[in-house]
């Protein structure tokens, strides 16, 4: 730390040093406790310090106390177990008597150095100081002779440092102004971002007393923190209305776990009418798809089982997610097994439900002994997805180009990887390539994806060529140029896929990620290709099952439209569903012209 | 010229006549070179399947034949009172995206039941050119009690509705839902081109009750000829075995035919066949009525239980007499082709499309529709008369033949479709 810094007199060099020591400090060592002084006493302009203080045990020299200033302090060992020990009594004796605009500062500054190193241990003794230290307002009563009122009913944790709120507030003219403040003393104002709605049990019960005022009294919000903030319980939420009340509420605990977190945000923004507007594109997104961000994140590679030995330079690399239906792998790999075509790729499940790591290893060992078809299994630790699972797949793969398939998807002959590598190959500015998919009764599941809004909505849907007609139908077996196909079977090339950032995670529970990758490739300037020679059957919805649920769906078909629809309009345009493609819209190359003879 | 058929079930799923001519008539259809027909075939919750076999899609591929489909629709969904289906998007999108993808010249319904009225309305938004026929196989349209035209309260024919008279039929519905109920069909029906009716008096009920008489035609269902005949009955002297065959419903008139036999001379040599199903679906005092009359009739009346359509030239082979005892109108009872196709008399009521179809002392003999004690002195008439048997089996005449009909109903698509072309070009 450069002594110069220290001498700025600015408030926020200051801090920075402070902030600074404490970084090193806490990397230093682990367990933390702090010191405060009265600079005053000492004669020093500062008249407060925060340090730590920094032991080795190993060095036998005693602890060291470093201070804001940089300067150093040695303590004998004896003395500071004792002040370490007597955080509280130090608090209480030499902190608490100071004035409160100091002990606000102060605060401000301990909550700060959560930013550094994180840790349970921390984050509970700030909590605790924060308790001793901060000024408390009266507590709100929501009575008839209180005409100001404030409630918290959920703070959820889309990770450490971010949350959404949700509650409502009742006040004179509507303006009142909400802070929350978390266990470690972080502030964070709501009254500019957050959500404001009808609530009307709320208005109801004010109206009920004669003292309805504010309208919207709902709110919500997503806001992140500086520093994370671990506590669950502790937070507080302030209210400051324009006529001069203050008070104060404690708020519920916090809600972690993932699930919970996520269908409860999805039920807020579906809560009132469709998904869609300010509270869905300021909150319910950056909320979402950082939670999206987090459980992929969380989904780390535990093992790679490899069965027979793989190629080491294949032509295509195939990942397929594998998620609690592991029965389809048997069908798979006995028809992968029967196609010369395979000696040419390499074949990579990747295994999205950890729980059945031991099954699936049994499985493998068995069926590879069988089948003697080499390949690996990637071991999830947690779930990631589909679009997680297949980015995980796809990492850990050597080819040039990537085939994604779906685990219920079973080839109707061999020959189709080499029949999709050949036309991938000879097509100029090819982007997905999608074969026809069938049902189980030849009928058509796939033969291209398009878009159409139904009955006049906003909002675009996927929909599917030809879906339900049988696989022979004339116009289903024309090769054309599509706006999107499906991620069930997409051959793509990898350095292409890595470009656009492959499939994207922000979706809640699937769906749409492979109209974006498709989208993704059109704006690339690239053109998405249908190959109905190419069949092999689809047995939908029996491994990942899609969002059939309300709200995410209509999540994600919001989400979809307010980042593509403009693409979408543009390739829509001119694309017909409904009839063959012109004969003039064929592959650019005359070697694939010759394949589509054939 | 593309012909999509469309009707309310598949046989493969559901044996029933007016399905199984459907699907006679596709095959028929597929045989020629004029036609590509792609046959539409309702499925739902009611038949066979719980739900719809794929998601996003109604439609799913019968049987592997390019040119048969199921259409899944929630029987829940279907609006019984106006006769069409409460899901929208069964039509605004799917129905939309078949019809597109298919561009049929000619649509011709078989059956709108569990798929909806709509239908037709939306055929002609989305195909304007499209010729649409429409063949009517019982009264539904007109009358809310099933299609029978017989009054709930006294089991009398009826031969009108009116917002009135149903109302008086179903006194919990008014009559102003009842004119509402016909406005919506009739609006639906003024899409059609052309109506077929397979018997004459089912046409004249329609155009008393609105359909303008150019739009609507006579034409009896077309038969294939089957595999084999039924050879003439045994070594018997006497015409002693009479047959009945179907859904041993109220409507189809068992207990009038049970109550005849019980009438029958005890010295008078007769035996009953039964051949039909779904007793157990009937009302429940029916059942027991129906089971005590038979129960005293042990030696007289055989139950044989369901058949097979294949099994019909043996079953016929061991009878002298079909009886078609119905008590409502009928249109065109299949099964009368089928007792003359293998050259049995018929012995049915003086009524609707038996009385039409069957000649009177002819091909067969007409009694009292609902009258047991006619019945029973028709029968004591024809089981002991070897020279009435005879001279009315050789009163038959082979039913109308699918090839005519083929032929008949192509004359009639290629006109409606050049008259649409003209209507729409003009």
């Amino acid at each position: 730390m450069p002594e110069a810094a220290v001498q700025k007199k600015t408030k926020t060099a200051k801090r920075r040093t402070v902030d600074q020591t404490v970084r090193r400090a806490a990397r230093l060592a682990p367990d933390v406790a702090l010191l405060v002084r009265d600079g005053r006493r000492n004669g020093r302009a500062r008249p407060v310090e925060v340090a730590r203080i920094v032991d080795d045990p190993t060095s036998g020299a005693g602890p060291e106390l470093t201070l804001g200033s940089g300067r150093k302090l040695k303590i004998p060992r004896e003395r500071w177990q004792e002040v370490r020990g007597d955080l509280k009594a130090l608090v209480r004796e030499e902190i608490a008597p100071l004035d409160a605009e100091v002990r606000e500062s102060l605060l401000e500054e301990l909550a700060a150095t959560m930013e550094s190193s994180p840790s349970f241990e921390l984050s509970t003794s700030l909590h605790w100081v924060r308790e001793v230290l901060r000024e408390r307002l009266p507590l709100c009563a929501v009575s008839e002779s209180h005409p100001a009122g404030l409630a918290v009913e959920a703070i959820l944790a889309v990770d450490e440092s971010s949350f959404w709120i949700s509650g409502w507030l009742h006040d004179e003219d509507g303006r009142g102004e909400v802070t929350v403040v978390s266990p470690e003393g972080a502030r964070h104002a709501l009254t500019e971002i957050a959500h404001r709605y009808d609530r009307p049990d709320v208005r109801q019960f004010y109206s009920g007393l004669g003292i309805e005022r504010t309208r919207e009294h709902g709110f919500t919000a997503y806001f992140s923190l500086e520093a994370p903030s671990l506590l669950s319980s502790g937070w507080v939420a302030e209210l400051q209305t324009t006529d001069g009340v203050q008070l104060e509420i404690q708020c519920p605990g916090v809600i972690r776990e993932t699930e919970v977190v996520r269908s409860t945000i999805l039920g807020e923004l579906g809560g009132q009418g469709p998904v869609g507007g300010p509270l869905a594109a300021e909150h319910g997104r950056p909320a979402l798809t950082r939670l999206q961000q987090r459980i992929v994140g969380e989904a780390r590679i535990d093992s790679v089982d490899e069965y027979g030995r793989t190629p080491r330079n294949p032509e295509v690399s195939i990942v397929v997610p594998l998620y609690k239906r592991l029965d389809f792998i048997e069908h798979q790999l006995l028809q992968l097994s029967r196609d010369p075509d395979l000696a040419e790729a390499e074949l990579i499940y990747v295994l999205d439900s950890s729980e059945q790591t031991e099954e699936l290893a049994q499985l493998a060992r068995q069926l590879f002994g069988l089948y003697e078809l080499p390949f690996r299994v990637v071991n999830l630790s947690s779930g990631a997805g589909f679009a997680g699972a297949n980015n995980q797949g796809i990492e850990i793969s050597r080819g040039p180009r990537l085939l994604l398939l779906n685990s219920d998807v079973v080839p109707d002959r061999p020959g189709w990887l080499g029949a999709l590598r050949e036309f991938h190959e000879a097509t100029a500015d090819i982007g997905a390539l999608g074969p026809k998919l069938l049902y189980e009764d030849d009928s058509i599941q796939h033969a291209g994806l398009y878009f159409h809004r139904a009955g006049g909505a906003e909002v675009w849907e996927n929909a599917h060529c030809f879906k339900g007609l049988h696989r022979t139908f004339p116009a289903a077996n024309v090769v054309r140029p599509m706006p999107a196909v499906t991620a069930a079977c997409m051959m793509v090339d990898r350095d292409l896929y890595d470009r656009v950032g492959g499939l994207p995670l922000h979706y809640v529970q699937g769906d749409y990620e492979d109209s974006e990758l498709c989208l993704r490739l059109a704006e690339e300037g690239k053109q998405n290709w249908y190959l109905p020679e190419v069949e092999l059957y689809h047995l939908e919805g029996q491994s990942y099952v899609p969002g059939v649920r309300r709200i995410p769906s209509e999540y994600n078909q919001w989400l979809h439209t307010s980042l593509w629809g403009e693409r979408i309009e543009e390739l829509m345009s001119g694309f017909d569903a409904h009839a063959a493609a012109d004969p003039t819209d064929r592959p650019a190359t005359e070697e694939a012209r010759e394949l589509e003879r054939t | 010229m593309r012909v999509l058929y469309v009707s309310h079930n598949h046989p493969t799923l559901h044996p029933g006549g007016a399905e199984a001519y459907a699907l006679e008539l596709y095959e028929a259809m597929r045989d020629t070179t004029d036609v590509e027909p792609v046959l539409l075939a309702r499925i739902g919750s009611n038949v066979a399947r719980q739900r719809v076999a794929h998601a996003g899609t109604p439609f799913s591929a019968v049987n592997g034949d390019p040119g048969q489909y199921f259409v899944f629709t929630e029987t829940d969904h279907f609006d019984f009172f106006t006769l069409t289906s409460r899901d929208k998007t069964l039509y605004s999108q799917h129905l939309a995206n078949f019809l597109l993808a298919h561009r049929p010249d000619v649509v011709h319904i078989q059956h709108t039941h569990f798929i909806g009225l709509d239908l037709l309305s939306q055929i002609r938004r989305v195909l304007p050119d499209a010729a649409i026929v429409y063949t009517l196989h019982e009264f539904l349209p007109i009358c809310h009690r099933d299609g029978q035209m017989v009054r709930t309260f006294n089991s009398e024919l009826c031969d009108e509705a009116s917002p009135r008279r149903c109302h008086e039929c179903f006194p919990e519905i008014s009559e102003q839902s009842f004119f509402l109920r016909q406005r919506f069909v009739q609006a639906q029906f003024d899409n059609v081109d052309r109506f077929v009716a397979p018997s004459a008096q089912l046409m004249e009920k329609y155009v008393k009750w609105g359909i303008d008489p150019d739009r609507i035609e006579v034409e009896e269902y077309g038969r294939q000829p089957p595999a084999a005949r039924a050879p003439a009955p045994g070594q018997t002297k006497v015409p002693t075995n009479i047959g009945f065959f179907g859904q041993l419903s109220y409507f189809k008139g068992g207990k009038v035919m049970l109550e005849a036999m019980a009438r029958l001379p005890e010295n008078t040599k007769a035996h009953l066949w039964l051949h039909g199903a779904n007793l157990e679906l009937q009302p429940e005092d029916f059942q027991s009525e129906f089971a005590a009359l038979s129960g005293s009739l042990a030696d007289r009346v055989t139950f044989c239980g369901p058949y097979r359509h294949s099994e019909l030239p043996k079953l016929m082979g061991d009878l002298h007499w079909v009886v078609v005892p119905s008590i409502w109108w009928e249109n065109s009872p299949l099964v009368i082709q089928e007792a003359f196709l293998h050259r049995r008399p018929v012995i049915c009521s003086d009524v609707g499309g038996m009385a039409e179809k069957v000649r009177d002392g002819v091909d067969g003999l007409h009694f009292r529709v609902g009258d047991s004690h006619s019945l029973a002195k028709t029968l004591e008439t024809a089981v002991t008369s070897p020279r009435l048997w005879r001279s009315l089996r050789e009163g038959i005449r082979e039913p109308h033949s699918m090839d005519t009909h083929v032929a008949h109903l192509l004359a009639t698509y290629e006109q409606l479709v050049d008259q649409r072309k003209g209507a729409l070009h003009a």
